[in-house]
């Protein structure tokens, strides 16, 4: 490895010495933006959602309140390893926490994988067997067959029920993910912006939660929050975040502000795209308490890489505190305390409300 | 298939006698389907090395976790210190460049532009396209396409130089999402590119359709150009869309259109369905050509007739016809009703059996032959068992709620590899080492041939086996960083690059080799196996060949 | 025997016309480009364009010129003209997918509309239109076209135009049959009156389009009807130089009631165009208006 990049390194410098540069600190793209909304009047024009991306641009330059993102009354759990993230060498799909999940890893284990397997299998080794069986040595004359009616049936036949054994398992599993959430889910609405996650809570008195990635210790000004092995693994840690009970149904209702991104966690099997003007909505119940990392999985931009989700999965008792710190309210006392609720930060109960107005003539 | 009585006369060299034109006029007014195969298949070298070189530059960058090289390629580039942001823009625009090289740039002129052009009228027996000048500027507006394509990457795409929207262009990244002119460009070079393939599409389902020597039939056609009939329609019919996508984006982004802007009641997901509805048979217009290659090698090599003519032509044609629909397969995490989701699962699954007819005919073919290991049957034994590999991770991907864990992750980059880089790619080495001779009048190397092949072959699973187990763990796909976890199968993956590299040196090498001093090719150099009419005629062909018609029993 | 053609296929010399039109091509949309950008390009665009747009239509002239020589030059033998009607037909099915496209937008923003407020300023006539997605009274916006958009009469000016060009599918027909029957008169006026009910058409076109109670850019509705109906006025216009052409072949002799592909593509092209536009009549103004209040 090591001469290879060198080798690659090496003739790059020596070509072009322009590539010495350093790296800049990360600016606000911000000139971009502005122009595009001249053309095409994109939809992060929007009133309601201004507030909230001018509080993340500025939010890096601002010195956090808590340096570990904990509020009175709740610390954000410390993740354990292998849990709800990806394991070094890992082979296999992330561990589990939702039913749906536990079935769609059972179909591709049980039935898929040994399927696919022994399908390759059986090619290669019909392939070595001719190989051997009829290389012009062993078999110098070559038969003249070209039909065999019961054979061509046969290998039709044999496909098709294959994939109906195959289709009974995976529709299920489809119908299952499309099961709506109850009544009394927990609703969470989910945007998704370039490039970061805001979480609103509407059944909560609507505070909405911004949540960028943490940077790490050497990237980030002296006094800023930057990421701890509290937080997890580098990349996937974020300073704010999705904090929602365990095992209680959820509704997850997922759109975004400007481009399309996607909200998925691996551990739940979950992935649904978060597109403009469009509200999509899928039901999930956590299984377990804990932490529980995602990335962003439709190409978003630049940062697209860059902004990861992190579900923090509380017992409910301990949610409705999270609740409670944020100045919201859990939905039995709402009357009596959603007034309050503009302590939250960057209050909004219209987060979803990404496609506003375009004047034109 | 067929056997040939043609005419044994018209095959002794008379290209001493064909009036050839001057270089210019030869190669850059040339209506000769023969030549402009060979620019064809010059120009996909070309494409292919420039691609090819991307994704080292991309694998080099994934070795290992952290940004290293970005910032300094995106200074380069720039001319001055790049930012972070601009980095990874950089990231994007290689990623874009390389898939769309890759596929409208490498496999689709080589495959349909190459060999197409070159075999189709040999092997049907006819003296050159149905419009030779119309074929010529098929390929003139693929070659200008690549130039617009190759420009984009020097002017502002949004947050840096150079289209960065991923080979697909989603809106509204496309359109809101990227300001300047690189993406425009990237557009119009589709533009172009799309027009040029409509152009031959045209040209080759009227040479087929047309132009068959006499005895001909439909039904007597080689596989090679049953395989050029399905794909032509392929293109016909799912290009227009594809411009009409593209199209809108263009009015998006400079006209204020609203087709995919939210806030006038546009549609991201719109754009997505007009894609994937050019861009699931855009995968079979990849492959289909390799399969009809490997027809023919397989039958050469097995010395015996493809097994179940038929039924290899009409599963082509029903690859064809269901690929149309079968779309949104691309699209399961969109947010589709439940019935659609369904829908699109059990028709995706359903190609799974005619691609499957053809790989067991394939087996049978070659059951109960002679069969002898020339470096092309080498490759198509690989082709076979690797896109096997590659099809059955596809019939995972179909069903819709497997695909919601691996959507966008690297289990789908490493399935359309398995299909493209170890499908498509082998497919195109394969024909390239069957027809050489013929095209050249040279012979390749045959243990240099057999060395490439295994050098590649071991390079390429050590690159895309571990994708796999990279999108299962849930690494997402255009990323260039990624969580230090997935680092040591990244690495092995960039291990496999560099084997790989080695792999296509060889190939080069064998074939400058062959060029300057190979053994001088007779006219039907691999045998009794051989039974199209291309090797009937002399190698090179004469410069007009069958100017008398053969006749086919 | 060799050199010696025993086919009745048609082998070209070489030409220098696909050269020059991919790089009349590239060059026309590079300036394209240049026109959309003038902040990274200049104010050249338009030239840029212009040029190359020369020397496509250049391009396109001799082309064909070359064509209709070889045509009398006797190259075009049965085989030959076979050929020319594949291909014509081939080139018609891909524009057919073509405008699959634009329905296909349409259908998406008609059958799945969007909850979309349209609100004109009384004096200025400006819309200020609005997605009301996510917001209150999104339920009872959510209709096509939007809620306080006006459209077109579909049985006023449109009907009109779909009377016109059924009328002008059957005057190029008699223009065929005087043809077929050797009679150029007859080939003549009828191709007359089929390029000025062409004419007629377009700009009856262009005169709806300068009346449009909505707006292009900022709304879906707009865009697609524009781009739709657009793209037909283009194939409109190139069919009716098309049909020009012929015409003016026709009076320089061309044609025979024998061969006569010429014309005869021209022809198709043109029931091509009217048949997209009956669907465009039906789906967009008919089907696509249902139920909006009809621009005054
Ligand atoms: C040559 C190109 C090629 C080919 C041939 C295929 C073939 C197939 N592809 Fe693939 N595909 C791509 C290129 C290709 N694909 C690309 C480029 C993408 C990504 C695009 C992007 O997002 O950038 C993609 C993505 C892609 C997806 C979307 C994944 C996602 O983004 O989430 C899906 C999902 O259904 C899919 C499915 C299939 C299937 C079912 C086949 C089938 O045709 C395979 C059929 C073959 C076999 C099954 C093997 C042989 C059969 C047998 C031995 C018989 C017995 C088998 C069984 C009974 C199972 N492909
Ligand atoms: C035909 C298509 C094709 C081919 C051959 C390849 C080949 C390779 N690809 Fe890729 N790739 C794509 C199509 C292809 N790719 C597409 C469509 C994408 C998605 C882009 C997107 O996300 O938008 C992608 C994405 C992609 C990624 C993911 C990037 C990301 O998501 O961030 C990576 C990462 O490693 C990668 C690597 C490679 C490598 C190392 C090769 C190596 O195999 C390359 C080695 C070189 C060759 C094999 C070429 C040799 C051929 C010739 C020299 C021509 C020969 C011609 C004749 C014989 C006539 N490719
Ligand atoms: Cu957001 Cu990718
Ligand atoms: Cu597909």
């Amino acid at each position: 490895m090591n001469i290879l990049k060198k080798l690659v390194l090496v003739l790059g410098l020596a070509s072009m010495p322009a590539l010495v540069a350093a790296q800049a600190p990360n600016p606000a793209p911000a000139p971009a933006a502005a122009e595009a909304k001249a053309v095409a009047a994109p939809v992060a024009t929007a009133p309601t959602v201004a507030p909230v991306a001018e509080k993340a641009a500025t939010d890096a330059a601002k010195p956090a309140a808590a340096t570990d993102g904990s509020l009175p009354g709740y610390t954000p759990m410390k993740p354990t390893p292998g849990v709800g993230m990806p394991v070094d060498r890992g082979v296999d799909f992330q561990d589990q926490y939702s039913a749906n999940g536990h079935y769609a890893k059972w179909i591709n284990n049980v039935v898929l994988l040994p399927l696919i397997t022994v399908i390759a299998l059986l090619v290669l080794a019909l392939l070595l067997w001719v190989v051997v069986r009829f290389r012009r040595a062993a078999n110098p004359n070559p038969s003249k067959t070209t039909h065999n009616t019961v054979i061509e049936i046969v290998w039709t036949l044999i496909p098709v029920l294959i994939l109906l054994g195959v289709a009974y398992p995976s529709l299920d599993l489809v119908a299952k993910q499309f099961k709506p959430a109850p009544k009394e889910a927990v609703t969470v609405k989910v945007t998704g912006y370039q490039w970061y996650w805001g979480y609103a809570y509407p059944d909560h008195g609507g505070f909405e939660v911004v949540s960028n990635m943490l940077k790490e210790k050497d990237e980030v000004k002296p006094g800023e929050r930057f990421r701890t092995d509290n937080d997890g693994p580098k990349l996937l840690a974020a300073d704010n975040r999705l904090v929602v009970p365990a095992g209680v149904p959820l509704r997850l209702q997922i759109t975004a502000a400007d481009v399309i991104h996607s909200f998925a966690v691996p551990a739940f099997w979950f992935k649904l795209d978060a597109v403009p003007g469009r509200l999509n909505e899928k039901a999930l119940t956590i299984e377990k308490p804990g932490v529980y990392f995602g990335q962003c999985s439709e190409l978003c931009g630049a940062r697209h890489a860059y902004m990861p989700i992190v579900v923090d999965a509380l017992p409910p008792e301990q949610f409705a505190a999270w609740v409670k710190a944020k100045g919201g309210a859990m939905p039995g006392e709402k009357a009596a305390d959603a007034a309050a609720a503009p302590a939250a930060p960057a209050a909004n109960d219209n987060a979803n409300a990404a496609a506003p107005a375009a004047a034109t003539k | 298939m067929t056997t040939i009585a043609a005419h044994p006369t018209d095959h002794h060299d008379h290209a001493h006698d064909d009036h050839k034109p001057s270089f210019f006029a030869r190669w850059f007014m040339s209506t000769n389907h023969k030549d402009i195969g060979t620019l064809y298949l010059i120009f996909a070298i070309f494409a292919g090395v420039i691609g090819g070189l991307i994704s080292g530059l991309m694998r080099l960058e994934l070795a290992e976790p952290g940004i290293q090289y970005l910032t300094s390629w995106a200074s380069m580039m720039k001319g001055s210190g790049a930012s972070l942001d601009e980095a990874y823009h950089m990231w994007n625009v290689l990623i874009t460049a390389h898939g769309l090289i890759m596929v409208f740039f490498m496999v689709m002129p080589a495959i349909i532009g190459g060999f197409g052009n070159w075999f189709v009228p040999l092997m049907i027996g006819a003296p050159d396209m149905a419009f030779p000048r119309m074929n010529n500027i098929s390929f003139w507006l693929t070659a200008v396409a690549f130039i617009m394509l190759l420009g984009s990457t020097f002017v502002p795409g949004g947050t840096g130089l150079g289209a960065g929207t991923g080979w697909t262009v989603y809106a509204p990244l496309s359109t809101s999402g990227s300001v300047g002119p690189a993406v425009d460009m990237a557009i119009f070079s589709l533009h172009l590119a799309g027009a040029a393939s409509i152009l031959g599409a045209v040209n080759f389902i009227t040479t087929i359709f047309n132009m068959r020597a006499p005895g001909m039939t439909l039904h007597k056609m080689p596989l090679f150009v049953w395989s050029v009939l399905v794909t032509a329609f392929l293109l016909l019919l799912s290009l227009p869309v594809l411009a009409a996508a593209i199209t809108m984006l263009l009015v998006d982004r400079n006209f204020g259109g609203a087709f995919f802007d939210a806030a006038g009641g546009g549609d991201p997901v719109l754009y997505q369905h007009l894609f994937w509805f050019f861009g699931h048979p855009e995968v079979y217009i990849m492959i289909l050509p390799g399969f009809g290659i490997i027809s023919q090698i397989v039958a050469t090599f097995s010395r015996k007739p493809v097994f179940g003519y038929l039924g290899m032509a009409y599963a082509m044609v029903a690859i064809g016809v269901v690929g149309f629909v079968v779309w949104a397969h691309h699209m399961y995490t969109t947010g589709m009703s439940v019935e659609v989701k369904m829908y699109f699962t059990a028709a995706t699954m359903v190609i799974a059996v005619p691609t499957g007819i053809k790989i067991f005919s394939w087996i049978a073919t070659m059951w109960g032959g002679s069969l002898s290991f020339k470096t092309p049957m080498v490759w198509a034994l690989g082709f076979i068992f690797m896109f096997t590999v590659g099809g059955v991770t596809g019939v995972v991907l179909a069903n819709g709620g497997v695909d919601d864990n691996l959507h966008d992750t690297y289990y789908v980059v490493a399935h359309f590899h398995y299909v493209l880089s170890l499908g498509a790619v082998f497919a195109l080495f394969a024909g390239f080492y069957y027809w050489f001779g013929k095209m050249s009048g040279r012979m390749l190397n045959e243990f240099l041939g057999h060395l490439h092949f295994w050098v590649f072959f071991v390079g390429v699973n050590m690159l895309f086996f571990p994708m796999h187990f990279l999108g299962q763990q849930g690494m997402p796909r255009r990323y260039p960083d990624y969580p230090d976890a997935f680092a040591h199968w990244n690495e092995i993956a960039s291990y496999g690059y560099a084997v790989l590299g080695v792999g296509v040196l060889i190939f080069f090498v064998n074939v400058f080799w062959s060029l300057a001093a190979g053994r001088k090719a007779e006219g039907n150099y691999w045998g009794e196996g051989a039974t199209t009419l291309e090797w009937t005629l002399s190698s090179p062909p004469p410069f007009h060949q069958f100017e008398t018609l053969p006749v086919i029993k | 025997m060799a050199g010696a053609k025993n086919h009745d296929y048609h082998i070209l010399p070489p030409s220098i016309n696909p050269l020059i039109g991919s790089f009349a091509a590239l060059t026309m949309f590079f300036g394209l480009v240049m026109m959309f950008q003038p902040k990274v390009f200049g104010g050249y665009g338009s030239l840029v364009f212009g040029g190359g747009l020369i020397a496509v239509l250049y391009t396109f002239w001799t082309w064909w010129s070359d064509v209709i020589k070889e045509a009398h030059a006797g190259d075009h033998t049965p085989v030959v003209s076979l050929h020319l009607r594949y291909g014509m037909i081939l080139f018609i099915a891909s524009e057919v997918m073509f405008f699959v496209g634009w329905f296909w937008a349409w259908f998406d923003f008609s059958l799945f509309p969007v909850p979309l407020e349209i609100v004109r300023d009384p004096e200025t006539h400006a819309l200020t239109i609005t997605n009301l997605f996510g917001q209150d009274g999104a339920a009872a916006a959510t209709q096509f076209p939007a809620k306080g958009m006006e459209v077109f009469d579909a049985f006023s000016l449109p009907l009109l135009n779909t009377l016109i060009l059924l009328c002008s599918g059957t005057t190029v027909t008699w223009a065929h049959h005087a043809l077929i029957h050797g009679d150029r008169k007859g080939l003549i006026n009828g191709l007359w009156v089929t390029v000025i009910l062409g004419a007629l058409f377009s700009c009856i076109q262009a005169y709806e389009y300068s009346s449009a109670p909505f707006p292009f850019g900022g709304l879906n509705y707009g865009s697609a009807f524009y781009m739709a109906t657009g793209f037909h006025g283009f194939h409109v216009l190139v069919g009716t130089i098309f049909l020009i052409v012929c015409l003016a072949r026709a009076y320089a002799g061309h044609f025979t009631p024998k061969q006569h592909f010429g014309f005869e593509a021209a022809a198709w092209y043109w029931h091509f165009v009217d048949v997209v536009w009956l669907f465009l009549f039906v789906v967009v103004y008919v089907w696509g208006g249902w139920g909006a209040p009809v621009h005054a």
